[in-house]
C-alpha cells in the first residue's frame, strides 16, 4: 500500500495536467486538501490497498509514519494558506502541482529502503523546492534559491560519492545489504570516509551548523506558504529524517559517530539560538530558531538509545507543528503590515488576537514549557542524554532552552505585546486562511502536550 | 460515655467557625447566634467532661503517629476555663463588636481559637499539639489583622515573633521525640542534662512566649491598641496564659524532671523576675487604658514563670493559681476597658476621668479586679502571690525582692489608672456617658465575682483544681489553701501596698492629677533615659531585628544587584557579543557558506577516520 | 581501437564543451549529452546499475541546471550575473589544487583501505535492471523531469509573458 503514497501524487499531477485545465484549475486546491487529509487518515489507520503491478521496495516503521503524518499535516496548512495568499488562479494551480511533486518526493524519502532511491527522492524534493522558493521571482528569492542549489549540489556530490564508495563493499544499495556489508568490513578508512561525507550531505540538507548557510536566506526569502512547508517538513524530511533513517537502519551507532552527532547538534543548538537572538527579521529569527531546534533532534539521535531516538522523532514532529504555526503567524503579520522587520511592529496582539495567542503558545512549546508538546520532547531528549551519560550535553541543552525562551520572548515583546504603533492602528486580524491553520496547529500542540502522558504507552516504539 | 466525646470541644467550635465564615456580614444575627450557640455548647461539654479521665486515639499519618487526646486531672480545669472564657467573651462581643467590620471573620477566628486551644490542651501527642499550636498562630494573626488601620503591621509583628518561637518549639519537639523515642506526651520522661536541657529550653521558649513573657512580649502592647478588644481579653489575657503556663507546667513536671537547684530552674526564675519588674515599670508610665493593661498581662506572666521555676510545690501551686487568677482579673480588666471604650469612644487616659459615677458597675468591677491584681487581701491575687513569694523566698531573696518590687509598681500603676480613668474631673465630651449595657456587664460581673470567690474561698480552686495537678506525692501532704501561714510575708506585702498608696497620694499632691501621679518615677534621673529609649522601642527585639533585617536586606540587595548584573549585564553582553560575531560571520556570500560546509565535512571525516 | 575509446573521447570532448561554453543553457544541454554517453559506456562495460544511476543523477543535474540558469539569467542583469559568475570562478581557481593536494596528503599518511569486495551479481540487460530491479528510480526520474518542467513553466514561461 505504501506505493500509493508516491504514486498517487504523481498520478494527480498527470491527471491535473490532462485536458480540461479550466475545470481542474478550480478543483485543484480542494483536491490537494483532500489528498493531505487522506494521507493523515491512511497514516493513522493503515488500509491495505494491494498494488496489482509494479512492486516497489517500500517499508514504513513508526518513525516513517510519524514523519508521514507531519508531512500531511503541514501540507494541509500550507495549502490552506496558499489558497489565501496566492490570488491568481494560474499561479495557484502551478503551486499545487509543485506541492504534489514535493509530496511525492518527501513520501518517497520516508518510505524507501534503498540508499540510492533515498538520494533520488531527496533530489526530487530539492528540485521542487528550488522552484518553490523562487516562485515569485524576486531577487532575494533567486539569491536564496541559488544558495540552496549550490549547497545542495555539493550535498548531492557528497552523497553520490558516498554511495559509490559504499557500493564497493556492498554491491547493492539496499539498506539491508549495506548493513550486512558494513558488518563484514566496518573499519576501512574509505568506508568511514564514505559514511562521513554521506552524513555531512544530510547535514547540509538538514541545515545544521556549520552546513546551514543556505537555510536562513531560503526560509526568509521564500513565499510564506513555502516557508511553512520548508521549515515544517522539507528540511526535516530530507536532512533529519534521512539522517535518522540512515543511522537507525543502515550504519548503526558507534562511539565516534555519536560524538560527532552530539557535537554538531550542540553546536547547532547554541549557535542557532545565539544567532536567532540577534535577528530583527521575523522569518529570519524563526529560521535560526529552526537550526537550533534541529540541533535538539540531532543530539537526541546522538545518544543512540531508544529513548533518545524516540525523543528526536517526537521533537521532529513537534518542531514541524510549532514552527509551521509560527511561520503562519509571520505570514499573517506580513500580510497585514507589509514588513517582516520586528522593529516596525508593536502591540499587534490587540489587533490580531488569534495570531497573537497562537504565536505565544507555539513559542512556549518551542521553548519547552509544560504542559505543551515541546516540553515533553525536550524533556525526553534531555533525560536520554543524562541517562546515557552525556551530562555536559544535557546541561548545554537545558541552558540553550533558556536562550530559546529569551529570543522567543523578545519576539513576542517586539511584535505582539506593548503599545500599538500609530500607523498600525487600523490593521485587522489576518484572514481565515492564515488563522484557521494556526489554530489547528496550536490545538495539536496543546492536545499532544496534555495527552502525551497517556499517549506514551500507546506509541509502540 | 464513649471516648469520642473528647473530640467535641474541638469539633464544635471548628465546624461553627467554618460555618460563620460562610455568612456575609449582613447576617449579623445568624453569625452571633451560631457563635453563641457553639460557645455555650462547648461550655456544656466541658462541664460534662469535668473530672472525667478519658483518652482517645486514632491512627494518623502512619509511622506510629497517633491522633491521641487525653483528658486528665490537669486538663480538666484548663479545658473548662477555655470554654468558660470563650463563652463569656463571646457574650460580651455581641454588643461590643456590633458595628465593627469583618464581623464574620472575627467570630470565625474566635471560634477557631477556642477549638485549637482545646485541641492543644487535650493533645497527648507533641505533634498533634504542635498542629493546634500553629493553628492558634494563624487565628492570632487573623484576629489582630482585622483591627484598625495599623493592625496589619502589628499582626505581622505578632506572627513573626510567635512564629519564630513556634519554630523553636518545633525544634524542641523534634529533639524531644528523638531523645525519648516517642512523641506521646504521657510516655515522655527525660532528664535535664545535655541535649535534654536543650530540648527543654526550646520547648520552654515556645511555652513562655505563648504566655507572653519577656523578651517575646513586644507585640502584645501594640496589639492592645490595634486589635479588637475582645481579642485582647480572650487571647493575651486568658488563653495564652492558660496554654503557655499549662504547657510550661507540663514540660516541667511531666516530661522533664525539673528539680530545685538545677540551672534551668534558676533560669526560669530569672526570666520570671525580669519580666515582672521590667514589664510593670513599662506599665507604670502608659497613658492608654488598654496598653497599660497589656503590660500588666506581661508582668503577671513573670509571677507564674517565677512560681513554676522555683520547682518547689508551694511555688508551682502558686504559679498555677496565679495563672487562673490572672486569667480572671485580667480579662475582667480588659472587659472593663472595653466598656469604657464602647461608652466613651476612647481609651486614652488623658481624655478620660471622672466617669466612675456615671459607670458605677464598671467602676466597681474595675476596683475589685484591680485590687486583686495588686494582691490586696482577701482577693484571689493576694493568695496566689503569697504562694509565689513563699516559693521564691525559699530559692533566694533576690527573686522575692523582684516579686515584691513588681507588686509595688503594680499597685502604683493601678492606682494611677483608676484615678485617671474613673475619678478626677470629667471632661466635657464625657458628660453624657452612661453605664454599659447589661450584656456587656454580665461577663465582667461574673469574672469579678469569681475573683472574690477564689479569694475568700480559695480552698475551692486550690483543693479541687490546682493541687491535684501536682499529685499527692509531690505535694508531700501539704495543703496551701486557707490564709497564708507565713505572717511575715503577709506583713511585707501589706507594707508594700501601703507604700504604693502613699506614693500615689504624694504623687497626686505634688503633680495635681491622678494621671501624673507616677511622673516622679517616670522622670527620675536614670529611669527617664531608660524610659525614653524603651518608648522609642530601642529595647524591642522585634524592632531591633527589623533594623538588622533592613541592613541585611540592603546588603542582600547589593549582592542581588551584583548577581543580577552577572545575569542581566555580563551574561547578556557576552551573549550579544557572540550574537554579533555570528551575525558578522553570516555575510550572505554563498562561497563562504560552501567553504564552511566543506571544512565541516572534512573535519567530520577526519574525526571519524581517526577515531574509528 | 576499441569502440569504447571513441566513446570515451566523445565524452571528454562533450565535457570540455560543457565547461568551456559561455552560454549556461548550452552547457546544460551538453551536460545531458555527456552523461548520456557515460551511461552508454557503463552499459558497454557491464555495469548497468551504475548506468541507471548515472541517468538518474543526470536528469536531476540537468533540471537543476535549467532552473539555476533561468534563475540566474534574469533578463535585466544577465551580463552582470555572468560577470559575477566569472569573478567567482576566478576566485576559486585554486580549488583543484587544494583537492589534488589533499589527495596527495591522504596518500602520504597512508590511510589503510582494507575493503572486502563482494561478488558482483551482473545483470546485463538494461530493461531488466530498469524495470525489474529499480522501478522506484524510474518513477523518481519521471518526477524529477516533471519538476523540471514545472520549474521551466513557472520561471521561464511566465517571465516571457511579462
Amino acid at each position: 500500500m505504501y506505493s500509493w503514497f508516491i504514486l498517487f501524487p504523481l498520478l494527480s499531477v498527470i491527471i491535473l495536467n490532462l485536458p480540461f485545465r479550466g475545470m481542474m484549475n478550480k478543483i485543484a486546491i480542494w483536491y490537494a486538501l483532500a489528498l493531505s487529509i487522506a494521507q493523515v487518515y491512511l497514516v493513522l489507520f493503515p488500509v491495505n490497498i494491494v498494488m496489482p503491478f509494479l512492486q516497489l521496495n517500500l517499508n514504513a516503521d513508526i518513525i516513517s509514519r510519524a514523519v508521514l503524518l507531519c508531512i500531511a499535516i503541514v501540507l494541509f496548512v500550507t495549502i490552506l494558506s496558499a489558497k489565501y495568499l496566492i490570488k491568481k488562479e494560474d499561479k495557484l494551480f502551478n503551486f499545487v502541482n509543485l506541492l504534489f511533486i514535493c509530496l511525492a518526493g518527501m513520501n518517497g524519502v520516508t518510505l524507501v529502503t534503498d540508499i540510492f532511491s533515498l538520494y533520488v527522492f531527496i533530489e526530487i524534493t530539492a528540485v521542487a523546492s528550488y522552484t518553490l522558493i523562487s516562485f515569485y521571482k524576486d531577487k532575494d528569492a533567486f539569491e536564496a534559491a541559488f544558495k540552496y542549489i549550490m549547497l545542495s549540489a555539493m550535498a548531492s556530490a557528497m552523497m553520490l560519492a558516498g554511495i559509490a564508495l559504499i557500493m564497493l563493499i556492498s554491491g547493492d544499495t539496499g539498506f539491508f545489504a549495506i548493513r550486512e556489508a558494513l558488518k563484514v568490513s566496518p573499519h576501512s578508512s574509505l568506508i568511514v570516509f564514505a559514511i562521513a561525507i554521506f552524513i555531512c550531505a544530510l547535514f547540509i540538507k538538514g541545515g545544521l551548523m556549520p552546513f546551514h548557510g543556505w537555510l536562513p536566506d531560503a526560509y526568509s526569502a521564500a513565499p510564506a506558504p513555502v516557508s511553512v512547508l520548508l521549515a515544517g517538513v522539507v528540511t526535516k524530511t530530507l536532512g533529519i529524517y534521512g539522517l535518522i533513517r540512515i543511522m537507525v537502519s543502515v550504519i548503526g551507532f558507534d562511539g565516534p559517530l555519536k560524538q560527532a552527532l552530539l557535537f554538531i547538534g550542540a553546536l547547532s543548538i547554541v549557535v542557532g539560538a545565539l544567532a536567532a537572538l540577534g535577528q530583527s527579521d521575523f522569518k529570519r529569527m524563526l529560521a535560526y530558531s529552526s537550526i537550533s531546534q534541529v540541533g535538539y533532534i540531532i543530539i537526541g539521535l546522538g545518544t543512540g538509545t531508544a529513548l533518545g531516538i524516540f525523543g528526536a522523532v517526537f521533537h521532529l514532529f513537534n518542531h514541524a507543528i510549532f514552527k509551521s504555526s509560527l511561520f503562519l503567524n509571520s505570514a499573517a503579520v506580513e500580510s497585514r503590515l507589509g514588513t517582516r522587520d520586528m522593529d516596525k511592529m508593536n502591540g499587534l496582539a490587540s489587533k490580531m488576537p488569534v495570531t497573537g495567542i497562537t504565536s505565544v503558545i507555539s513559542c512556549l512549546s518551542a521553548a519547552g514549557l509544560p504542559p505543551l508538546a515541546g516540553f515533553w520532547s525536550k524533556l525526553i531528549i534531555i533525560v536520554a542524554l543524562w541517562v546515557s551519560g552525556y551530562r555536559v550535553y544535557a546541561v548545554v541543552a537545558i541552558m540553550a532552552s533558556v536562550i530559546t525562551l529569551a529570543y522567543f520572548l523578545s519576539l513576542q515583546r517586539r511584535v505582539f505585546f506593548g503599545r500599538i504603533k500609530e500607523d498600525s492602528m487600523n490593521i485587522k486580524e489576518a484572514g481565515i486562511g492564515l488563522t484557521l491553520p494556526a489554530v489547528i496547529l496550536t490545538a495539536i500542540i496543546i492536545g499532544v502536550g496534555i495527552a502525551f502522558p497517556f499517549l506514551r504507552d500507546a506509541i509502540k516504539f | 460515655m464513649t471516648d469520642k466525646i473528647l473530640l467535641l470541644p474541638i469539633i464544635i467550635p471548628l465546624v461553627s467557625g467554618a460555618m460563620v465564615l460562610l455568612f456575609s456580614n449582613r447576617f449579623r444575627r445568624a453569625i452571633e447566634m451560631i457563635s453563641l450557640l457553639a460557645a455555650s455548647l462547648s461550655l456544656l461539654v466541658s462541664i460534662r467532661l469535668f473530672k472525667e479521665n478519658l483518652s482517645f486515639s486514632l491512627p494518623w499519618l502512619g509511622q506510629g503517629l497517633e491522633f491521641s487526646l487525653k483528658l486528665y486531672h490537669f486538663s480538666w480545669f484548663i479545658l473548662l476555663a477555655i470554654a468558660s472564657f470563650g463563652f463569656l467573651i463571646i457574650l460580651y462581643s455581641i454588643l461590643f463588636m456590633r458595628n465593627k467590620a469583618y464581623l464574620n471573620q472575627f467570630y470565625s477566628y474566635f471560634l477557631l481559637t477556642i477549638s485549637f486551644a482545646s485541641g492543644a490542651v487535650l493533645a497527648d501527642n507533641l505533634l498533634i499539639m504542635l498542629f493546634f499550636w500553629e493553628g492558634l498562630l494563624l487565628t492570632l494573626f487573623g484576629m489582630i489583622a482585622i483591627g484598625n488601620k495599623n493592625a496589619f503591621k502589628t499582626a505581622i509583628k505578632a506572627f513573626i515573633i510567635v512564629g519564630i518561637t513556634d519554630l523553636c518549639m518545633m525544634a524542641g519537639i523534634i529533639l524531644t521525640g528523638h531523645l525519648a523515642g516517642t512523641l506521646a506526651i504521657s510516655k515522655i520522661s527525660l532528664s535535664l542534662n545535655g541535649l535534654g536541657a536543650l530540648a527543654f529550653i526550646f520547648l520552654m521558649i515556645g511555652a513562655i512566649s505563648k504566655a507572653g513573657s519577656m523578651p517575646f512580649h513586644t507585640w502584645i502592647p501594640d496589639a492592645a491598641i490595634d486589635a479588637p478588644l475582645p481579642f485582647m481579653a480572650l487571647v493575651p489575657a486568658a488563653f495564652e496564659k492558660l496554654l503557655g503556663i499549662y504547657f510550661l507546667t507540663r514540660i516541667s513536671l511531666d516530661m522533664f524532671q525539673l528539680s530545685p537547684g538545677s540551672w534551668v530552674s534558676v533560669m526560669l526564675m530569672a526570666i520570671g523576675a525580669i519580666t515582672i519588674v521590667l514589664a510593670v515599670m513599662m506599665a507604670l508610665i502608659q497613658k492608654d487604658y488598654k496598653r497599660l493593661l497589656s503590660y500588666h498581662a506581661i508582668s503577671q506572666v513573670g509571677y507564674m514563670i517565677l512560681g513554676i521555676g522555683t520547682a518547689v510545690p508551694v511555688g508551682i501551686v502558686g504559679g498555677l493559681f496565679h495563672m487562673i487568677n490572672n486569667a480572671l482579673y485580667k480579662s475582667g480588666l480588659f472587659l472593663s476597658g472595653g466598656c469604657v471604650e464602647k461608652q466613651t469612644g476612647s481609651t486614652d487616659l488623658r481624655e478620660l476621668g471622672g466617669i466612675g459615677t456615671r459607670m458605677p458597675v464598671t467602676f466597681i468591677c474595675f476596683i475589685i479586679t484591680a485590687v486583686s491584681i495588686s494582691g490586696v487581701p482577701p482577693f484571689n491575687g493576694f493568695f496566689s502571690k503569697e504562694l509565689v513569694y513563699d516559693g521564691a523566698l525559699e530559692r533566694g531573696w533576690i527573686f522575692y525582692a523582684a516579686a515584691l518590687i513588681g507588686s509595688f509598681f503594680t499597685a502604683a500603676s493601678f492606682l494611677k489608672l483608676g484615678h485617671a480613668a474613673f475619678l478626677g474631673k470629667i471632661s466635657e465630651k464625657n458628660k453624657g456617658v452612661k453605664e454599659a449595657p447589661f450584656l456587656m456587664l454580665a461577663p465582667m460581673i461574673v469574672v469579678t465575682l469569681l475573683c472574690v470567690i477564689f479569694g475568700l474561698y480559695n480552698q475551692l480552686p486550690l483543693r479541687h483544681l490546682i493541687q491535684p495537678v501536682l499529685g499527692g506525692i509531690r505535694m508531700e501532704g501539704h495543703d496551701f489553701s486557707g490564709f497564708p501561714g507565713n505572717m511575715k510575708l503577709v506583713l511585707a506585702t501589706v507594707a508594700v501596698l501601703i507604700a504604693a498608696l502613699l506614693n500615689h497620694i504624694w504623687g497626686v499632691k505634688t503633680k495635681g492629677s491622678g494621671l501624673k501621679a507616677v511622673d516622679h518615677i517616670h522622670h527620675a534621673p536614670i529611669l527617664s533615659g531608660i524610659y525614653d529609649r524603651a518608648e522609642k522601642r530601642y529595647f524591642d527585639p522585634y524592632d531591633m531585628g527589623l533594623k538588622i533585617a533592613d541592613l541585611a536586606a540592603k546588603i542582600a540587595f547589593r549582592c542581588d544587584r551584583a548577581v543580577d548584573w552577572l545575569y542581566d549585564g555580563l551574561a547578556v553582553k557576552v551573549t550579544f557579543a557572540f550574537t554579533r560575531q555570528i551575525r558578522k560571520a553570516h555575510t550572505g556570500s554563498y562561497s563562504a557558506y560552501l567553504a564552511w560546509s566543506l571544512i565541516g565535512a572534512i573535519l567530520v571525516a577526519v574525526f571519524l577516520i581517526y577515531s574509528t | 581501437m576499441n569502440l569504447n575509446i571513441f566513446i570515451l573521447i566523445a565524452m571528454i570532448a562533450l565535457a570540455l564543451w560543457t565547461v568551456m561554453t559561455r552560454s549556461l543553457l548550452r552547457a546544460a544541454i551538453m551536460l545531458a549529452f555527456t552523461s548520456a554517453i557515460i551511461s552508454i559506456l557503463m552499459f558497454r562495460l557491464n555495469s548497468p546499475i551504475a548506468a541507471v544511476f548515472e541517468l538518474s543523477v543526470c536528469t536531476g543535474l540537468v533540471s537543476v541546471l535549467f532552473i539555476s540558469t533561468i534563475g540566474l539569467t534574469h533578463p535585466s542583469v544577465k551580463e552582470e550575473t555572468f560577470e559575477h559568475m566569472v569573478d567567482r570562478l576566478r576566485k576559486f581557481k585554486f580549488l583543484p589544487f587544494i583537492i589534488i593536494g589533499m589527495g596527495m596528503a591522504l596518500g602520504l599518511v597512508a590511510v589503510k583501505i582494507n575493503l572486502q569486495l563482494p561478488l558482483a551479481e551482473i545483470e546485463t540487460d538494461a530493461r531488466t535492471v530498469m524495470w525489474n530491479l529499480r522501478p522506484l528510480d524510474i518513477i523518481g526520474q519521471v518526477i524529477i523531469l516533471l519538476s523540471g518542467v514545472f520549474g521551466v513553466i513557472i520561471l521561464f514561461k511566465e517571465s516571457d509573458k511579462k
